[in-house]
């Protein structure tokens, strides 16, 4: 996973690109492969919550997730997704 | 030694507390499972908010007009209004939710997503709004290539 932060005039742009299959029971089914994809998607800076989605199996194959949120440079911010085998992936990155 | 009353006391407290270590706010895959196997946007709305009536207003959705590669589609949805969620859906996949946010408070509703597409259809962002409104967008896109395993 590759997590980019970048904070201007108060605001941080957020770039998070996850690698996975996000296979989804449809397509599992065609190319043979079992059905897996990220469920959820949390981004926290300490206790705070800044994003959070929950996802479905129509995210294309190594998913890219951009937001933005009120916050400031040197923060860190923590990056974690979920699959439906309950796989997690975790990345901190400080705000630039 | 610890007796039976005061066992069962600890027990009741840790019941207590559990909520409150709750990490997420909202898991709207475990709170809402129909919402994720509904086939058409209406059903899929209809289980994720009830029966609403949205305004289409207020919601901006970017995504290409043709998009040549139905596998990696890049969509935004854009709005100025205070939500409490947002949603995306389609209605050229098997099913039709795509994508729900919870928005965190004083959060900004600009969301950048890349999903599959098997084929043309209809995107519709659904913006929950903190004053209980809804607000929609639909934006039709044509996809020259399935990216459902097509």
């Amino acid at each position: 996973m590759k997590v980019k932060a970048k904070e201007k005039d108060g605001i941080v742009k957020v770039k998070v690109l996850a690698k996975h299959q996000n296979i989804g029971p449809e397509e599992g089914e065609k190319k043979k492969k079992e059905a897996n994809f990220i469920t959820s998607v949390v981004a926290k800076v300490g206790d705070k919550i800044v994003y959070e989605l929950s996802g479905s199996g129509f995210m294309s194959k190594n998913p890219l997730y951009k937001f933005k949120y009120k916050g400031k440079k040197g923060d860190k911010i923590s990056v974690t997704w979920t699959d439906l085998k309950g796989e997690t992936k975790t990345k901190e990155k400080a705000v630039k | 030694m610890m007796n039976r009353r005061k066992f069962l006391g600890l027990g009741l407290a840790a019941l207590a507390l559990a909520p409150m270590t709750k990490l997420n706010a909202t898991d709207f895959r475990k709170e809402k499972p129909d919402a994720w196997k509904a086939e058409k946007p209406a059903d899929a709305i209809k289980a994720l908010y009830g029966d609403i009536k949205p305004e289409e207003k207020s919601v901006e959705i970017k995504a290409p007009k043709l998009a040549e590669n139905g596998g990696k589609i890049p969509v935004v949805v854009k709005s100025d209004i205070e939500a409490k969620s947002v949603a995306i859906f389609q209605d050229a996949n098997p099913r039709s939710t795509v994508a729900v946010w919870t928005v965190p408070e004083g959060g900004i509703v600009d969301y950048a997503i890349t999903m599959k597409m098997k084929g043309s259809g209809k995107i519709t962002a659904i913006v929950e709004g903190k004053d209980g409104k809804f607000y929609s967008k639909v934006l039709p896109i044509e996809v020259s290539k399935g990216g459902c395993g097509g």
